[in-house]
């Protein structure tokens, strides 16, 4: 060790530069470790729906045994209970579920092996739909019908049904390969129409079969002209998904959501303590810096006459500073590949599981990312309070 | 290497004494030149300044009026980094205070100082201490040598780098005179073979160097 580190380095306190060390670590792992398992595991508590905004809600009345029966109040909407609706303040705009007034065919063959079912469509306005206009519009000449499912659908049957009747699991993007047969029938059966269905998604939050509008208009009037059906679902714009006003609308009118998952309010707390653990995480990395800032202020101010000695002979500031920079660096160099470290440790725990439910793996690129990043940060706020100081004992203070 | 070859101040005034009727003086408020090679002794009463003026002309004080210019140039206009480099190879300077490291030994203080120059001859600064009865200390902590031992491990110290102008701020307050008359003489040697001035503060016990130019604060 040359004289002048030697010189420098009196005063210091290992057990201070451990204690940065260690408060370091724990700030940066606990950040990291949020950014990781929340980027991790966003995808199986987001009902994010790329057809669907998180705004639109679908609205349907209780069924009850009365409706069963065909007594008692109709399950579908009236204009006034339409009416009664677009005039709540939550309320930006309303759209009508379309059911199909004629039956539906749907068949698939591929590989020689083929599936049929009954189906039922529902269309519901353009603008309620966010798929690229181009993949969602339907033309008569073609004869090609885009349809989104329910990805409860394809989980139903890759889960449920493909393993009982040994049939092969589907992908999605497979299955959207897949050309569908379509073969629409009017109630009395005396009109009929084939076309070609093609999936153009899943929809998490959608449970319904759904058409766009204009091939809902189209076949409609084809196979069962005149008759119109009255919507029993409705399509709702909100402008505050987590407004109280809304559930009381709905319990007092006994009207249900669809697709509201229990899990969005599971996202919204996960959110929150994810939220809460970072910023835990971001006071105690905070509280970390301050703690080798004040160290080194400390150190330095301790070693002013040291270091103004030494600037007085010569020594050029980058050789001053090189031992506290060095100190600085090891410190941080160690609280980083503990961290790493543990981030590594901590995800191969639930690599696992994450993979078993298909969630994103993208957490680790994030959660190494994040320590880097905040090491980095770290490191530079206390480099220039070395330099600061280390210029500050240029000159002489005036006593 | 560039030598600088002058040191002027035009002017100068500390600026405490900006506000005071001065006392007629060959530096403040007037014009100095110090030349590479030459002998200079500047003089005064306590509080005349002698250490502010070396303080200054090392760039570690801003407190004056007028300028300081080093071939012509204008040392306001130095950068931190400028400063290092002329304290490495053009002043050399003895403060008032010495500035030793207490903790360390005397050898190493010296040693140190090689560290930063980067080019001391190790062998003629143990030459210098046996002149001055001093190497049996050699490994001595600084801060347990007394005043007069002090003073000349920092002298030696001192004459351990590259140098153009050499500024001693009372170095041998504490010697008698025999030991001064040694250290005339290394200081003399020293300043001769690199070619270099030696401007000498004192109030009263001069380092005995051979027919300064006088200036008095």
């Amino acid at each position: 060790m040359s004289l002048i580190a030697k010189l420098l380095k009196r005063n210091t306190s290992a057990a201070r530069i451990a204690g940065f060390a260690l408060s370091n670590f724990l700030g940066i792992l606990i950040v990291s470790v949020a950014v990781m398992v929340y980027t991790d595991t966003r995808d199986i508590w987001s009902d994010d729906d790329s057809f669907m905004h998180t705004d639109y809600m679908v609205l349907n009345k209780r069924v009850t045994s009365a409706n069963t029966l065909g007594v008692g109040s109709s399950s579908e909407f009236s204009a006034a209970e339409k009416a009664d609706l677009e005039a709540q303040p939550w309320v930006r705009r309303v759209g009508e579920f379309t059911s199909s007034p004629f039956r539906v065919y749907a068949s698939i063959s591929s590989g020689g092996r083929g599936m049929e079912t009954a189906l039922f469509f529902e269309s519901v306005p353009d603008g309620f739909v966010d798929v690229a206009a181009a993949d969602w519009k339907f033309d008569p000449a073609s004869g090609i019908v885009p349809v989104i499912i329910p990805k409860e659908y394809l989980t139903l049957y890759n889960f449920g049904f493909a393993g009982s009747a040994g049939l092969p699991q589907l992908s999605e993007s497979l299955i959207s390969g897949i050309p569908l047969s379509l073969y629409m029938r009017s109630e009395d059966g005396t009109r009929s129409l084939k076309m070609e269905g093609r999936i153009a998604g899943f929809s998490k939050r959608l449970n319904t079969v759904l058409v766009p509008q204009a091939f809902m208009d189209y076949a409609s009037e084809r196979l069962a002209p005149g008759e119109k059906a009255g919507a029993s679902r409705l399509i709702v714009d909100v402008s505050s998904p987590g407004d109280v006003a809304i559930a009381d609308y709905l319990k007092e009118k006994s009207l249900e959501t669809a697709g509201d998952k229990s899990g969005s309010s599971a996202a919204f707390l996960l959110r929150v303590a994810m939220g809460i653990v970072m910023a835990i995480g971001i006071v105690i990395t905070l509280l970390s810096v301050f703690v080798l800032m004040l160290s080194i202020s400390l150190l330095l101010e301790k070693n002013r006459v040291v270091i103004h000695r030494l600037l007085m002979l010569g020594a050029p500031l980058a050789r001053v500073r090189a031992p506290y920079a060095v100190m600085i660096a090891t410190a941080c160099c160690f609280s980083w590949a503990g961290v790493i470290i543990s981030l590594f440790l901590l995800r191969s725990q639930y690599a696992g599981a994450l993979e078993a439910l298909g969630a994103a793996t993208g957490g680790l690129i994030w959660g190494l990312a994040t320590a880097t990043l905040l090491t980095m940060a770290v490191l530079a706020v206390n480099m220039l309070a070395v330099r600061r100081k280390v210029k500050g004992a240029w000159r002489l203070r005036m006593q | 290497m560039k030598h600088t070859e002058e040191i002027k101040l035009t002017g100068l005034l500390p600026s405490v004494f900006a506000r005071e009727e001065m006392p007629s003086s060959q530096v403040w408020r007037s014009e100095v030149t110090f030349r590479r090679g030459g002998r200079y002794l500047v003089e005064s009463a306590s509080g005349g300044g002698k250490s502010s003026l070396a303080s200054f002309i090392m760039g570690a004080r801003r407190d004056y009026e007028g300028k300081i210019l080093f071939d012509g140039v204008d040392t306001a206009a130095f950068s931190i980094a400028d400063w290092q480099r002329l304290r490495r190879d053009t002043l050399a300077y003895l403060p008032q205070d010495l500035a030793l490291f207490p903790d360390l030994s005397a050898i190493d203080n010296i040693r140190l100082k090689a560290e930063i120059s980067g080019e001391a001859d190790m062998e003629r600064a143990l030459h210098w201490m046996e002149r001055l009865g001093i190497d049996g200390r050699r490994d001595f902590p600084a801060g347990k040598l007394s005043v007069g031992q002090q003073q000349r491990v920092a002298l030696i110290r001192t004459l351990c780098q590259p140098f153009d102008f050499i500024l001693l701020d009372e170095p041998v307050s504490h010697l008698d005179e025999a030991n001064n008359r040694i250290a005339a003489a290394i200081v003399e040697e020293e300043a001769r073979r690199q070619g270099a001035a030696v401007i000498v503060f004192s109030v009263g016990n001069p380092l005995l160097i051979e027919n300064p130019e006088k200036l008095n604060l």
